[in-house]
């Protein structure tokens, strides 16, 4: 059963107060690149991906890698959010042997797909996922969750280089593109533009959309695979720590360790947000 | 033993392409590496199950980790260098941490690339992957183990990384009897323990063989894997003769020798005698005349042992880390 595009926006902001309950847990965390993906997250997990949590290792589901690992706050979120794990867990956030650790871990967590954190892994996990796919002859799809900061790790070009080669579409990447990384702007840092324009030359089809308006997001996936036989980007334009206004576009957002005053104000303001969605998913 | 010899990476090819036949869950990946790795006759038999990918090694071992996830079983072999220093961390993360049972063959280890210099030997891959924790790291002695170890690991689940050479190799042992960690008490003797592994056991052999006639008693073990090492068989022999060699084509420090050092160091400390290649970047040249430089043929290392077992009577031979 689809989400309404409201519904999908509510979803996301219990998510993202999900996060700050990581954050009462833990202390400190990577909030900001959470926040600007977990829009993205939320659709796919709620709207997109063929998962059930009661089988969470059925070999005909659809795959979820989050190569950026570091954003795991979001994946956590969503998977607590759609039953994967009790909320409960999310308390256990920077504890000793947490099942929800800084980067995922799959041993630890039901629904982690892979151990990501070390940049520029992902995409080719993820085409061996949809190599494996082909040989058994099954349709799942597999997602992937990239950061633009990560792009110049050029392990990533070798799997859009295969992914492209083996005429993949089932595999599907998501460019968390906040623009940012933790000393500053990607492209005073290295600039890797015109993005969409690299993953073209690569053989991909691209498209590029607002990754925090939610109904570009469930627009685009509508229309998946964008071209037939070959893999999609989507460069989504998003806003780091996007929901607490306070930090928003700000690399100091990477890794957030706050006061208890800045904390209880993110966690008053993501609550009205909650609660504003509600009254308008209500209508 | 028999007088033929055969060809290292055909024997791995031909071996992979039998178990290929019985298990429909292998599937072979080429990093434009699969040609001269021997599997041109798998390939032409499982074509849907050779996926070729070109030169990238990280790019492979990071498909060798999500195709595991699905239930195959990938076996990814090139040139050693290339598929243990240049793909380390995805080996570490995405095969070593995330348990996947992908089979990784480096070929042409050693210096057997002899005249190909330095980018392409790889003399420190035993040491590289057992550093990973979860990792089989496996080392063929003759072209019977080749085809035992091809079979051995592909009944383990998890992560193995087997080194092969280039060079033709004769048949020493069987090819069905290759248990993973445990190796061949292959003489018995007391006055030195002599430890060998991968395909530098054919020349130590031939070495101990004429150091027995001559009347030195040599225990001598025949290790196929360096990880999970035989302690029991290792510690057996040390607590016998107190004086431990081992022999291998690799830099003293985190191979063989290492292992061997760091397992008696913390249980038995005896003279451990490390006889390996020195720890420089080795110059080009005829793999021959590379082993006959560092002592490493049948002749040298004939001196070596000699030579080590006269000073430990002597003196107590102190280590040599060169």
């Amino acid at each position: 059963m689809s989400l309404t595009t409201t519904e999908l926006a509510l979803a996301a902001a219990r998510a993202r107060r999900l996060v700050l309950r990581m954050i009462e847990a833990g202390g400190s965390g990577h909030v900001g690149g959470a926040l600007s993906a977990m829009d993205i997250v939320t659709a796919l997990y709620l709207n997109e991906l063929d998962i059930d949590p009661k089988d969470p290792s059925a070999p005909g589901r659809d795959r979820f890698v989050l190569s950026a690992g570091h954003k795991a706050m979001a994946q956590y979120a969503v998977l607590a959010h759609t039953g994967f794990m009790p909320p409960e867990v999310l308390d256990t956030y920077g504890s000793f042997r947490s099942p929800v650790p800084g980067h995922p871990d799959m041993h630890k967590l039901p629904g982690i797909e892979a151990n990501t954190g070390a940049l520029g892994h992902g995409l080719a996990i993820a085409c061996g996922m949809a190599l494996g796919a082909r040989l058994d002859q099954r349709s799942f799809r597999v997602f992937v969750v990239m950061g633009d900061g990560e792009l110049p790790e050029g392990s990533n070009w070798e799997g859009a280089a295969i992914a492209a080669h083996h005429r993949l579409d089932s595999v599907v990447v998501f460019v968390d593109a906040n623009g940012l990384q933790i000393s500053g702007r990607t492209r005073d840092i290295m600039d890797m533009a015109p993005l969409g324009q690299k993953f073209r030359a690569f053989g991909w089809e691209v498209d590029e959309i607002d990754g925090n308006d939610m109904s570009q997001i469930v627009e685009v996936l509508a229309r998946l695979p964008l071209s037939a036989g070959k893999p999609s980007a989507i460069i989504a334009h998003t806003v780091k720590a996007r929901g607490i206004a306070s930090i928003e576009g700000t690399p100091g957002s990477h890794y957030w360790k706050p006061t208890p005053a800045e904390l209880d104000a993110a966690i008053r303001e993501i609550e009205a947000q909650v609660a504003e969605l509600q009254v308008e998913a209500t209508r | 033993m028999t007088e033929d010899m055969y060809d290292s990476r055909k024997t791995f090819g031909a071996a992979l392409t039998v178990e290929a036949e019985l298990d429909e869950r292998i599937v072979a990946l080429s990093a434009d590496s699969g040609r001269s790795s021997g599997l041109e006759d798998f390939r032409a038999r499982f074509p849907t199950r050779y996926l070729e990918f070109g030169i990238m090694e990280q790019g492979v071992t990071g498909v060798a980790s999500g195709l595991a996830t699905t239930g195959k079983i990938p076996v990814f072999c090139a040139i050693a260098p290339f598929v243990t220093c240049r793909n380390f961390e995805q080996f570490r993360n995405d095969l070593g941490y995330m348990h996947q049972n992908v089979k990784i063959v480096g070929r042409n280890g050693g210096f057997t690339y002899s005249d190909l210099g330095s980018t392409h030997h790889s003399l420190e891959d035993y040491a590289l992957m057992r550093m990973i924790p979860g990792v089989t790291v496996l080392a063929p002695q003759d072209a019977g183990e080749i085809r035992g170890a091809v079979h051995a690991m592909l009944q383990l689940t998890g992560p193995v990384y087997m080194r092969i050479g280039s060079g033709p190799l004769p048949q020493l042992f069987p090819d069905d009897d290759f248990v993973i960690g445990q190796g061949r008490h292959v003489r018995e003797g007391s006055d030195v323990t002599v430890i060998s592994t991968g395909y530098t056991t054919v020349a130590v052999i031939e070495a101990v063989d004429t150091l027995i006639s001559e009347g030195l008693s040599i225990d001598l073990l025949c290790l196929g894997t360096v990880e999970p090492l035989d302690q029991e068989l290792i510690l057996g022999s040390a607590r016998r003769t107190a004086h431990v060699i081992t022999v291998e084509e690799h830099y003293p420090r985190g191979g063989l020798g290492g292992a061997v050092a760091e397992l008696l160091g913390g249980s038995m400390p005896v003279t451990v005698d490390r006889v390996a290649v020195p720890h420089e970047y080795v110059p080009s040249g005829p793999y021959a005349g590379l082993l006959k430089s560092y002592g490493l043929d049948a002749v040298g290392l004939e001196a070596k042992v000699r030579e080590l077992v006269t000073q430990h009577r002597q003196v107590g031979a102190p280590n040599q880390d060169r």
